[in-house]
């Protein structure tokens, strides 16, 4: 008992520091990713090309001025910027990063997924709310819209991948795509499921809330030093678990692609997808621009849940009669 | 018959006297017929836009103090006629602006310099300055650096607008805001994200150029003129120049003609550039920004190569320009005239097709035809509504009707149509840039050097030092150049649109009067109308669209 207990924490902390060690690299990764998009260079002169930057950042916001708006919902105030990265650690504990390297198998890890992650339309909408003005106001609002239409579409995006799987642990989703992985067999959902993501994240060209150009800053406008640290703590770490989770779902996890080099660890291989996913993600961000907000709503409701809809309800014929 | 004869023969004792100068007509019309005199001239004889109104404080002391100025504009017929109405202190004129909407903001302006009142006018405020303002800085008994013993404004923002409606909210955007391109001011009335009102709030950079420009000798305001749009000075300069130009009745030579088309034309690209970088940008593209950075960078190298100063360059000089080009310019700016139509396709390729960027474009901010005219917008978003007007083909000054070049125009007048034309226009100006290149001819640099501007500085102090240049160069430091008495208009096409610069001569080595006719004010009245309806994300996208540069916003 005693060891299994040493054994979990033992996991969670490793879990949470790769975790941690992804979101800060992650600002890495996207400000170079930027740079080479844009013709430049990006950070060069914090250590090696660099690398020492997320340091120089994360120290940087420690010790910028903590400001508390004077008129502000004081306990909403404080409580959103941790709302916004606790969803995300939570839902590292149901990623199977290889055959056994997990922190539980969840049989019900998909629905905890979705559950879990949803929380963090708080961080936003609070944060949004707490600061007492009228741009962070605008961006909550937006953001409580965007997220109710998004999760719909994600949930039903992995509705489909549960039907064909016929269990919501994870590690059967991965194990059902030994042969062939989920993005042939759903490209739909995969599709949906990744504009859904984006649009839940936040990132761009569904960074609404956020909307520098129009909302100055959104709901964080208000926040500053750590707190304003937070949220895009939250905002990087939900992007490595959501990569994390698509990886599961249709890149066939710690699965190497076509079997091919076997020998390279299956949790290297699960890096390597959730990082070109994350790339994916960032190279989308630097190349469109951002859609308006009934085009968004319009977009969720008028488009996607119809071909999500449908898609389930063709997957549904053929779980029944293809068998 | 002209215009005199027929509004003589129309409204008889009415009219005052003519006067005409450098080609210029003016017409003395009397206060109590004026709006008449208007709606006959906008009716009757075509004259469909205003291009500027403005006063002029003749002196204290003068029987009929103040002037308030109309320069109207036939778009059919390309004539201009110039209208004065004279007024003791204390009388009022009155309002054009049911007439011509675009008079809203300049009789705006007038009251706040000069405190002339117009009768009728819908919301008669201070357009600049703050409302408890005292005294009314263009009257010439107000000191030039303001009363020193008084402390007129301690700053506070007050809030006068009023709602139009109970069940709105009223969201204030700027003048700190990312997408405003400067301390612009809009106050939004919202319902939900839909905008039911906007209104735009100047000011906050206001410098009052216009007066100090007063305090100058003509060379000495150029640099003032930089100031303005600063995203491209050489339009101004030459602008100014030009109109400095006019009122002397002198003309530069050929080369130096070509020199200051190349670099406005330079200057319409740079500015173009940037605001099609920062309108991605608002629209959420930020790639497009670093791209159009990097293009407007070789430009300001190749500035820094002619004029020293990459920004504000003040080149241009009375009769010419102050150096000739150096060696490596025109090989540079070869280089330049080559490689830059790849850059305009990549931004294209960015931008163009691109689902997300129609979208947000077609069918937003949509200006019409009518509206544009009346509203006296100018410059792209003129030609983005569909009319056909540009004052380098109206009105070629500068040489520029030795060039061939197309006027881009659009067709549906919305935000769309509006990039197009510009993203055609820097086309077309590198097609002009590469026709000067070819053509440049040699010879004299300026006019008559010594007599309008500097003499050499070689013949001052150098090897070829002489006692003519020695004086001529005193007396252009001593009281520079003295023009005749009279008023000249001179616009040009800037990147933005129309820029005027009315200066009125006393005779002396000052300017009595300057007028700047700047295009951003002008076209930023439209904004309420264009945004009237649409979301909160579109006014940023408008603002982008009407390309304004608070520097000449505000002046």
């Amino acid at each position: 008992m005693l060891e299994t207990v040493i054994l979990t924490i033992a996991k969670i902390i490793i879990f949470f520091a790769v975790l941690m060690f992804f979101v800060a690299y992650g600002t890495y990764a996207e400000r170079k990713v930027a740079g080479g998009i844009q013709d430049r260079i990006g950070p060069l002169h914090c250590g090696p090309f660099g690398l020492l930057q997320p340091l120089a950042d994360g120290l940087k916001l420690f010790f910028k001025e903590d400001i508390t708006v004077a008129k502000s919902d004081k306990p909403t105030y404080y409580i959103a910027p941790i709302l916004a990265v606790v969803p995300a650690i939570l839902v590292i504990a149901v990623i199977p990063v290889d055959e056994n390297i997990m922190i539980t198998d969840l049989n019900i890890a998909l629905l905890y997924f979705l559950a879990v992650s949803s929380l963090s339309v708080y961080a936003i909408m609070l944060g949004g709310w707490a600061g007492n003005s009228k741009y962070p106001l605008l961006g909550g609002l937006r953001s409580a819209s965007q997220f109710i239409s998004y999760e719909l579409v994600l949930g039903l995006s992995i509705v489909c991948v549960a039907m064909l799987v016929g269990s919501f642990s994870l590690r059967d989703v991965v194990l059902y795509q030994k042969d062939m992985w989920m993005v042939f067999k759903q490209p739909i959902a995969f599709i949906c499921y990744m504009i859904a993501a984006i649009a839940e994240l936040n990132r761009a060209p569904f960074d609404l809330p956020e909307a520098e150009s129009e909302l100055v800053g959104g709901y964080h406008t208000e926040y500053s030093s750590m707190k304003f640290a937070m949220f895009f703590l939250g905002e990087y770490a939900n992007m490595v678990v959501s990569s994390a989770i698509a990886t599961c779902l249709f890149l066939g996890g710690w699965y190497a692609p076509f079997s091919i080099l076997p020998f390279i660890p299956g949790f290297i291989w699960f890096l390597i997808k959730t990082f070109l996913i994350f790339f994916f993600m960032l190279w989308i961000r630097w190349t469109y621009p951002r859609v308006r907000f009934d085009q968004l709503m319009g977009m969720s409701w008028k488009v996607l849940m119809p071909v999500v809809l449908l898609n389930i309800l063709v997957t549904g014929f053929i779980v029944t009669f293809g068998r | 018959m002209g215009i005199f004869e027929s509004l003589k023969a129309r409204f008889g004792e009415a009219i005052g006297d003519a006067r005409e100068f450098r080609g210029e007509e003016t017409i003395y019309v009397s206060k109590e017929y004026l709006k008449n005199i208007c709606l006959w001239l906008r009716d009757v004889k075509g004259f469909n836009f205003l291009v500027d109104l403005c006063g002029v404080d003749r002196g204290v002391g003068k029987t009929d103090r103040f002037e308030v100025v109309y320069l109207l504009r036939n778009m059919d017929t390309r004539e201009q006629v110039r209208l004065k109405v004279r007024i003791r202190d204390g009388e009022r004129v009155d309002t054009v602006s049911d007439v011509w909407p675009t008079a809203n903001w300049h009789e705006r302006e007038v009251y706040d310099m000069f405190g002339i009142e117009f009768e009728g006018h819908s919301n008669l405020e201070r357009l600049y300055l703050p409302d408890d303002y005292e005294g009314f800085p263009l009257r010439k008994d107000y000191p030039v650096r303001g009363d020193t013993n008084r402390i007129f404004y301690e700053g506070g923002a007050k809030t006068k607008y009023k709602p139009k409606r109970n069940d709105t909210t009223i969201l204030n955007m700027g003048p700190q805001h990312p997408s405003t391109h400067g301390v612009l001011r809009v106050i939004l009335e919202l319902e939900g994200e839909t905008i039911v009102d906007a209104c735009p709030i100047v000011g906050y950079l206001h410098r009052g150029t216009e007066k100090l420009a007063e305090q100058k000798t003509y060379f000495q305001v150029l640099p003032l003129t930089d100031r303005l749009d600063y995203l491209a000075p050489p339009s101004n300069n030459l602008a100014y120049i030009l109109a400095v130009e006019k009122l002397l009745g002198i003309e530069p030579p050929a080369r130096a003609k070509y020199i200051r088309v190349i670099m406005t034309e330079l200057a319409r690209i740079a500015s173009h550039l940037i605001w099609l970088g920062t309108h991605a940008m608002d629209i959420g593209a930020a790639t497009v920004f670093l791209y159009t950075f990097r293009e407007r960078e070789y430009i300001y190298e190749l500035w820094e190569m002619v004029a020293g100063a990459r920004f504000h360059q003040s080149y241009f000089r009375i009769g010419g320009v102050k150096e000739d080009l150096p060696e490596e310019f025109i090989p540079a700016l070869k280089k330049f005239v080559d490689t830059f139509p790849r850059k305009i396709d990549e931004y294209e390729g960015l931008l163009t097709n691109n689902k997300i960027w129609r979208v947000r474009t077609e069918g937003v901010a949509v200006l019409s035809k009518e509206d544009a005219i009346r509203y006296g917008v100018t410059g792209p978003i003129l030609r983005g509504s569909g009319v056909k007007w540009d004052l380098r083909k109206a009105y070629p000054y500068s040489g520029y009707e030795e060039f061939r070049f197309e006027i881009p125009v659009g067709e549906v007048g919305d935000t769309f149509s509006r990039y197009l034309v510009r993203l055609e226009e820097m086309r077309q100006s590198r097609e002009i840039l590469k026709q000067a290149v070819e053509k440049l001819p040699d010879g004299p640099i300026k006019f008559e050097p010594g007599k309008y501007s500097f003499p050499d500085p070689e013949e001052v102090k150098g090897s070829r030092a002489n006692i003519e240049a020695l004086i001529h160069q005193f007396k252009q430091v001593i009281e520079g150049v003295k023009p005749p008495v009279g008023e000249v208009y001179q616009a040009v096409e800037a990147p933005k649109g129309e820029l005027g610069f009315y200066i009125v001569s006393d005779g002396s080595e000052k300017p009595y009067r300057m007028r700047i006719r700047s295009p951003s004010l002008i076209n930023l009245q439209a904004l309420p109308l264009l945004v009237r309806g649409h979301k909160v994300a579109d006014v940023v996208t408008a603002i982008g669209s009407i390309d304004i540069v608070l520097g000449e916003v505000d002046k």
